[in-house]
């Protein structure tokens, strides 16, 4: 018996096991209950969009209108067309871009001296970048205000910096961008193998070289990353723009939303007009980064 | 060749072998300075960013709080030192204790109630199909990536008494009559609709990260623990729950620190005209600054505030040192 | 204590290509059985159909009596050390080894008692209060093989438990493995892709290849009768040497032609496999182990001419490698290609065809590389193998039952 080798496929009717009958109940009853998890948690923003692109007698309408059965743009035309639109959209742009720019050559200088360096009082500054994500916004508000007031008496910053001024707002947006996008270009270049670096630096690079080469290209996704948050932490900030901007000229488009209703009532339709208008970049960048961001927290941490 | 390569030093002084001692002293000693300062010139930029802007607000605010600091000393730049008075004024204020018990209610049930969702949402993503896990964790990101004010202006329109999508459907499914129902008439109710807000909002974080966490988790442990003869609870509580602790600990911490200085969603939901009744910490510390102009006052509000969060802030900032140094 | 069967077992994922194909093998109680074969052979998928780690597809798998297809892998009483360890990080050693009691209602008393003891045998008495990060490889993987012992199970199912650990280490702990095996007496399911390992610790080895079983047997069976080329070419160490050669007959007797040289195929090794006959006229595969390639002088038996490529000295002997004249196989997907030696690719070969003959010397030859050199081989030491089915000339004495290595 011991040396014997089965011979090639013998036809003899196999015995067949289906996922039991018990199995495929389950796994359909935990479908079901994913469709229902997802519907109730899409619905609101499936809201926004159906009311934004329906006439305004459909959207009045005791009895809601599940689909917008006679789609119109004219919600969009009314919300492009309030007062201040396109300022805040400009202002938004303008604040938006130079956040990103600035925080991204910040944090990444600092990531570098985080990662590739070890020097007195790193780990001091390490504790003040997690610790300052921490400090909540609505308490620095007040000194915030205090210092930006008194920055509008100093004459040769005062057209730049200070209260409504856009200038003051950037910078305050750089700084609670900053210390998440330092985390997370750390963690990016700490991914990169020290090997490579020497190796390019054994093949004949100079350290800058072995920079430039190696590890800028290693970890442009972390850059990508990094900027598309800065960009989704400045479009949605809300408070800062809203007690530091005064003018309706110089506002950004979540203060412009959210004095929407004060202008005129609630017109709904326009609103949510808006309202889509306003998530759609950060729809978009959100799908883009949305493991990055998730992943970026957990790496490392599920360990013994 | 860069001055600040090694390479480039030790290469020109192999060139001249003549003064070869005396130059790499040289050399080196400038090279070794070169290395010790490059972190802080790479760090000082972003430092000095910080710095100015919150660390030195930081101080000012722990300063203010021992200030008489109302319209006439914003005027004059200049606050007036009494002491703790600030403090014990606040103290002493039965509406401010109100306002705690209220912030810390609040927190402890939206935390709770965002950890157990998110979590169950994320255990749920991995007994789905495929199908309904990509179209679910789509769905969570394109809630996740809502601005706040769009979702409080999202909320405020199913909300509304009269054409509100909630009222309707509360109606029809026989709860009540929901016909013209004013949620915001009663704290109780409105806070409720805050909560289901916030809760909404947070869910795609906690749900998504833990369902990356889980993925983290090692097949075989989950598989040995099987084999050992754990029922799929008991491997959940043996296993995956310890494993997944770091996470819990950082998602847990950040969401306490989120939602206990809730403003945005309270202020513009009620049109920044909130009644007392609505007053969490921050809208207090905001409401005694800048619509009282008592900024003093709600200086200490928000260092008080500070406070109750460093706990939280502590624990967050334990966990990531551990995680961080895992690299 | 039980004996496993699979019963034509096929596993297919996803409905591509199976990862098993009708997979028939009995593992008797308290026998060692190696699974071993080259990665994505379907070692692993078959053990994880035992631990209830992944459907079966088709067929049946039985530990005692028992049909285990529908059971949860807690309720059919097997351990698993698995490759890296999967030892609980957050639990203490003590706690890792007392887990599968616990969650089984031992009595924590009884607990205690047997998670001492097996600490006691293992060596690991001072370590229960440490955390496996704490542990070094060696000690990692005597906490898996504790946490298995001490369930008493049915049967050990091992996936590649040594391949975490360095050379030294795995030599010890195979031994270790295999004695602690021989004094439990537990039925075990091992697997592996060292063919080293497989032989050395194996009551009995199957060897394995894309899902289909190749041939189980004793090692030294399966050493000495490899029922077909990939498993002629994947037992061994050097691997066997394998080329095509030409049989003919002449006047009744048989004759084999390698590249220009010519010899007899002896009288009683054509009784011994009379099916060699019926290969007269046409071309085979013929294979030789190292160690029977033997220098020229002072041995009877068949002669190459060849030239020295390379010398390895392995201290108690010499690793020769012989460029002879002789066509290589040409379906190489018959052989396992990974044990193959680079051959005349190397681009020093001025021969047409030719092969690299690795041969065991006496160490105290004095060989130098280019150097001409005569072989002689006995040719009753030779294997043969169909060319196109690759399966070997069955003998006439113990005619095993070979399964073609291709399909």
């Amino acid at each position: 018996m011991s040396s014997v080798t089965q011979i090639a496929p013998t036809p003899v009717a196999p015995v067949v096991t289906r996922p039991t009958r018990r199995r495929r109940v389950r796994k359909a009853a935990w479908n079901l209950l994913g469709v229902i998890v997802f519907l109730v948690m899409v619905f609101p923003v499936y809201w926004m969009i159906a009311t934004a692109f329906k006439p305004g007698h459909d959207i009045l309408s005791y009895t809601p209108q599940w689909i917008p059965t006679h789609p119109t743009l004219s919600n969009f035309h009314d919300a492009t067309h309030m007062p201040f639109f396109w300022d805040a959209a400009k202002n938004s742009l303008i604040v938006v871009s130079i956040v990103v720019a600035l925080s991204l050559v910040l944090a990444f200088l600092a990531a570098l001296a985080l990662a590739k360096f070890r020097f007195y009082g790193r780990r001091p500054f390490i504790v003040l970048i997690l610790g300052v994500q921490m400090v909540p916004l609505a308490a620095l508000i007040i000194p915030l205000y205090i210092m930006m007031s008194r920055l509008n008496d100093v004459k040769g910053v005062n057209h730049v910096l200070g209260v409504d001024k856009l200038g003051g707002v950037i910078a305050m947006y750089l700084t609670f961008v900053l210390p998440f996008a330092v985390w997370t270009l750390r963690g990016f270049l700490l991914g990169v193998p020290k090997e490579l670096e020497e190796s390019a630096m054994v093949d004949g690079t100079t350290r800058f070289g072995a920079f430039v080469r190696i590890l800028l290209p290693l970890v442009g996704p972390g850059l990508v990353a990094t900027s598309i948050f800065a960009f989704i932490q400045a479009w949605n900030e809300f408070i800062i723009a809203y007690v530091f901007l005064h003018t309706p000229q110089k506002q950004t488009l979540m203060v412009w939303l959210a004095s929407f209703t004060t202008l005129r009532g609630t017109d709904w339709g326009p609103l949510m007009a808006g309202a889509t208008l306003c998530s759609l970049p950060v729809i978009v960048f959100f799908l883009l980064v949305q493991r990055r961001i998730a992943f970026g927290l957990t790496a490392g941490a599920v360990k013994g | 060749m860069s001055r600040l390569a090694p390479e480039g030093a030790v290469a020109s002084v192999a060139e001249s072998e003549f003064t070869l001692a005396s130059r790499r002293r040289r050399r080196f000693t400038r090279h070794r300075l070169g290395h010790i300062a490059a972190p802080y010139a790479l760090l000082a930029p972003a430092a000095a960013v910080i710095g100015v802007i919150l660390a030195y607000p930081m101080y000012q605010l722990v300063r203010m709080s021992f200030q008489k600091y109302g319209l006439f000393e914003l005027i004059r730049h200049k606050g007036r030192w009494i002491g703790t008075a600030n403090y014990a004024s606040i103290f002493n204020d039965a509406e401010f204790w109100r306002v705690v018990l209220r912030t810390v209610a609040f927190t402890a049930v939206c935390v709770s109630l965002t950890m157990v969702a998110g979590t169950a949402i994320a255990l749920l993503l991995l007994q789905v199909s495929r199908v309904v896990r990509i179209a679910l964790t789509t769905g969570l990101v394109l809630v996740w990536s809502m601005p706040v004010i769009v979702a409080v202006d999202i909320w405020r329109w199913m909300v509304d008494y009269e054409f509100g999508v909630a009222n309707w459907t509360l109606t029809k499914l026989h709860v009540g009559n929901f016909v013209r129902h004013d949620w915001f008439a009663n704290p109780w109710t409105g806070f409720g609709v805050f909560t289901l807000l916030i809760v909404w909002g947070a869910i795609p974080f906690v749900a998504i990260t833990v369902y990356a966490g889980l993925a983290q988790v090692p097949q075989e442990l989950l598989e040995a623990a099987e084999i050992d003869g754990a029922r799929p609870w008991a491997v959940f509580r043996e296993v995956t729950l310890p494993l997944l602790k770091p996470i819990f600990v950082i998602l847990t911490s950040l969401s306490i620190i989120w939602d206990f200085q809730v403003f945005q969603q309270i202020w513009v939901m009620l049109d920044a005209r909130p009644t007392s009744d609505y007053y969490t910490m921050a809208i207090y510390a905001f409401h005694q600054s800048f619509q009282i102009s008592e900024y003093g006052l709600g200086a200490a509000i928000a260092v008080v505030m500070v406070l109750f969060m460093f706990a939280a802030t502590l624990v967050y900032l334990r966990q990531m040192l551990k995680a961080g140094e895992v690299h | 204590m039980a004996e496993i069967q699979f019963i034509h077992v096929s596993k297919v994922y996803g409905g591509d290509t199976p990862a098993v194909r009708d997979l028939n093998l009995e593992v008797n109680e308290g026998e060692f059985v190696v699974l071993v074969g080259p990665s994505g052979c379907g070692k692993t998928t078959a053990l994880r159909m035992v631990a209830g780690l992944e459907e079966i597809t088709e067929g049946e798998i039985r530990i005692g009596d028992r049909v285990v297809n529908d059971l949860p892998p807690r309720e059919r009483d097997i351990a698993m050390v698995f490759q890296n360890y999967a030892l609980y990080p957050h639990k203490s050693v003590y706690e890792n080894l007392a887990f599968g009691l616990r969650m089984r209602k031992v009595p924590k008393a009884e607990q205690k008692r047997r998670v001492e003891e097996i600490a006691r045998v293992l060596g690991l008495g001072e370590m229960l209060n440490r955390r496996p990060a704490q542990l070094s490889g060696g000690q990692r993987q005597r906490v898996a093989m504790g946490r298995a012992i001490v369930r008493e199970p049915k049967a050990f199912l091992m996936d590649e438990p040594l391949s975490n650990l360095d050379a030294k280490l795995r030599v010890q702990m195979r031994a270790e493995i295999a004695r602690i095996q021989q004094a439990l007496k537990v039925t075990t399911v091992y697997v592996t892709h060292d063919q080293v390992e497989a032989m050395t610790m194996g009551d009995r080895v199957a060897v394995m290849r894309d899902g289909k079983l190749q041939q189980v047997d004793t090692p030294q069976r399966l050493y000495d009768a490899p029922a077909n080329l990939f498993v002629a070419s994947f037992v061994g160490s050097p691997p066997m040497n394998l080329f095509e050669a030409g049989v003919r007959r002449d006047n009744g007797r048989l004759l084999c032609r390698v590249g220009d040289s010519q010899f007899e195929l002896p009288a009683d090794l054509a009784a011994a496999r009379p099916a060699l006959g019926e290969y007269a006229g046409r071309r085979i595969a013929v294979g030789i182990r190292p160690e029977d390639v033997r220098e020229a002088s002072g041995w009877d038996g068949a002669r190459l001419r060849g030239r020295i490529l390379l010398v390895e000295s392995l201290g108690s002997e010499q690793l020769v490698h012989i460029e002879i004249a002789a066509a290589p196989l040409e379906r190489s997907d018959l052989v396992d290609i990974a044990a193959q030696p680079p051959g005349s690719s190397l681009g020093v070969g001025e021969l047409e065809q030719a092969v690299t003959l690795l041969g065991r010397f006496d160490r105290h030859l004095l060989l130098s590389p280019g150097e001409a050199v005569e072989v002689a081989i006995d040719p009753r030491l030779l294997h043969f193998f169909d060319l196109e089915t690759g399966v070997a000339v069955p003998s006439a004495v113990d005619a095993p039952v070979a399964a073609g290595v291709a399909g």
